[in-house]
């Protein structure tokens, strides 16, 4: 199953890059939709307790693993629907075939034990993604890729020290090296050992990891390159980008977390995942007040997202971790209707100047109400889901002990709100320009229709089987 | 036997990297890098013989072929056509050099202790802080580049380094991740390629203080 589920988006992508035309079109969404299910289907499986192992145990879906590739296969469906309005007749050959292989790239990365091939994957993302990001060729597009490239190949490289290190503890307690054992860098095995590994030797390492796994979540200081990638991107990319990649990189800080634990104790990875996780929401909350343009105002908002999932990262405990699972999945379907909405306001208005965009709710009554709501839900609202997982992270840490820390995050998260609630007042309402142009029917907006009812289910009444879930999720990286 | 020769060859590439950081012409920067590659291959091959890791020899043999042949024919590649200037002109070099040598002391503090606590078990332990310090090096290289190629230049150095740290510490990572590092290098390099075409089309100038669209 778990072949399957990786076979299906790569070899899409190998066959994409030889399609044209409609044939392409018609690949694309069969290999999206068997994505789709494959993967929750296996995910199903994965959070209801059944460990599913191929490979001779090099890749395994835990519950975590599951969850994970639950968020990425509804994100990459929201996303597929939309991207064929961007690739256009002769741009589809590299458009699809990319958006495929970022899709696998991500899956590997959170389905495998192994922590090389988790850092080979992750930083596989990347490189599929850069072209995707530079896809309009400006300017603007090119400075962004460029600057995608160069930061994120550096901090993933710095991930590499870590994970050396973390080989290298290995080393050391055996006081010898190390025969070159298949299993040596396998989680399962890692968090075996972990208490009989050097504290200091990892500690080290967890340095390098969050710095750099830290870089592809988007956590600050290290989130430079993200407004500009998320920004220039194609719309369906900017979700994938916004909505999974971030919590790509923030799960592989999270499956190191417990192997540091175990040996350093909690209290070292605490206090760093904590200070990244205030001063992402405190960069967030300074730029949400003063954007000036919207892609970038939902970039920034990623950042503020990921600050409070570090935040619950860093709280920790069973809440602590569900709470911030949950956010992940919460920001995953929120970010991502939100920016493919972007992506058709900028088609109506030209312009992804928030000056340039006023009566919104007037001019596009389908696409206007959707990103209403989706912004209601990235403030943390209620009925949304973000609401309940901003509650649980925040009680994870007045629970842990860390009452001024998440005061503080609390305060931040106001600000935040306020500068996002101006923001998109002044975007939604006013005059309404004439349009000559439809964003199409109300039919092409059902997929995103059906993930704002989610959100809203997330936020009000659990389905059955959520909490367990949840539960399971985090127990697989708690002690 | 094993300590002298890892350490030597580490050393020097330490020493070729620090001349790396005062060279000051493009070509002289890729010609010095093909070096440091050279001396890394030397060094992990090294340990492959000594410490009887067939594996090892492979890898460095795939090391080499990746770093002193394919990458630097893409450098030359990128630079073709841009106007060969000094990566900073009319400025001393003096004040990058000193940078790096407090580098090397910074690497020395923050890997030493944890260099030691392999003991005697690891023969190549003193190979950890000169490993380290080449990739503090590199990411100062990187981070204080002025155009593309002098970023490229100080990620690629960055990038060695913690080869070389792979192998004194741990004898190399597992083949299969080694292999997946080389081709996504290989990819790095080849879309940086790409970037700085176009960015000679649209700028005339590979200088990023023209990266100016995107703030905030």
């Amino acid at each position: 199953m778990i072949l399957l589920l990786l076979a299906v988006p790569l070899s899409a992508a190998a066959l994409l890059a030889l399609a044209r035309g409609r044939a392409a079109t018609v690949v694309h969404s069969l290999a999206a939709l068997v994505t789709v299910a494959a993967g929750m289907t296996l995910a199903a499986r994965a959070v209801s307790g059944l460990t599913a192992a191929a490979l001779d145990g090099a890749l395994r879906v835990d519950a975590l693993s599951g969850w994970m590739i639950a968020i990425i296969v509804i994100v990459a469906g929201l996303a597929a629907a939309e991207a064929p309005r961007y690739a256009r007749e002769g741009s589809s050959r590299v458009f699809y075939p990319l958006f495929h292989l970022m899709v696998f790239t991500m899956l590997l990365a959170v389905s495998t034990d192994d922590v090389g091939v988790m850092w080979v994957a992750v930083e596989g993302t990347t490189l599929a993604s850069v072209f995707l990001v530079n896809f309009e060729r400006t300017r603007a597009s090119l400075e962004a890729a460029y600057k995608y490239l160069l930061i994120c190949s550096v901090g993933i490289a710095i991930a590499f020290v870590g994970t050396v290190l973390v080989y290298y503890a290995e080393a050391v307690r055996q006081q010898g090296v190390i025969e070159h054992a298949p299993h040596a860098l396998r989680w399962t095995a890692l968090l075996v050992l972990a208490p009989a590994l050097s504290p200091r030797v990892l500690q080290l390492a967890f340095v390098f990891l969050i710095v750099g796994y830290g870089t592809k979540a988007g956590l600050a200081p290290m989130h430079t390159w993200l407004p500009d990638a998320h920004s220039e991107a194609p719309a369906p990319v900017s979700a994938l980008m916004s909505g999974v990649l971030l919590s790509v990189g923030a799960y592989a800080i999270l499956r190191f977390k417990p192997i540091v634990d175990a040996a350093a104790g909690p209290g070292f990875a605490r206090r760093i995942l904590v200070a990244l996780g205030l001063l992402s929401l405190g960069v967030a909350a300074t730029f949400l007040w003063n954007p000036g343009n919207y892609k970038r105002m939902l970039a920034y908002s990623s950042v503020e997202h990921i600050g409070l999932v570090g935040l619950g990262l860093g709280f920790g405990g069973t809440l602590g971790v569900s709470g911030a699972l949950l956010h992940v999945a919460n920001h995953g379907l929120a970010k991502s209707v939100v920016f493919l909405l972007a992506g058709r306001i900028r088609a109506a208005y030209g312009t992804v100047e928030l000056a340039g965009v006023s009566g919104l709710l007037r001019a596009l009554p389908v696409t206007g109400r959707g990103f209403l709501l989706g912004v209601l839900a990235l403030m943390g609202l209620p009925p949304f889901g973000l609401f309940t997982s901003e509650v649980m992270i925040f009680a994870a840490g007045f629970s842990q002990g860390q009452a001024c820390a998440a005061v503080a995050g609390l305060v931040l998260l106001v600000v935040a709100f306020g500068g996002l609630l101006r923001a998109a007042h002044a975007m939604l309402f006013g005059p309404a320009p004439e349009m000559d142009h439809t964003t199409g029917g109300w039919m092409t907006a059902l997929p995103m229709a059906a993930a704002l009812g989610v959100l809203i289910l997330t936020g009000l009444a659990w389905p059955p089987g959520l909490a367990a879930a949840l539960d399971l999720a985090a127990r697989a990286v708690l002690p | 036997m094993m300590t002298t020769i890892t350490n030597l060859l580490a050393f020097f590439a330490l020493g070729v990297t620090l001349v790396l950081v005062w060279r000051q012409s493009w070509r002289g920067r890729v010609r010095l890098f093909v070096v440091q590659s050279l001396l890394l291959g030397a060094l992990a091959a090294a340990i492959g013989a000594l410490a009887d890791r067939p594996s090892l020899l492979l890898v460095a043999a795939i090391f080499l072929v990746v770093k002193t042949w394919l990458i630097p024919r893409v450098l030359r590649r990128m630079a073709a056509g841009a106007p060969l200037r000094p990566v900073r002109p009319g400025r001393s070099a003096g004040i990058p050099v000193l940078v790096a040598g407090a580098l090397v002391v910074v690497a020395y503090v923050i890997m030493l202790p944890v260099s030691d606590l392999a003991s005697s078990a690891l023969p190549t332990r003193g190979g950890i802080p000169l490993a380290f310090a080449m990739a503090l090096i590199g990411l100062f290289v990187c981070i204080t580049g002025r155009d593309a190629l002098g970023q490229v230049t100080g990620f690629l150095v960055f990038e060695n380094a913690i080869f070389g740290l792979g192998v004194v510490a741990t004898y190399g990572m597992p083949g299969l991740i080694e292999a997946g590092v080389f081709l996504e290098v290989l990819v790095v390099v080849l879309l940086m390629e790409g970037v700085v075409v176009q960015m000679r089309r649209e700028h005339d100038s590979l200088d990023v203080d023209r990266l100016q669209e995107l703030r905030g």
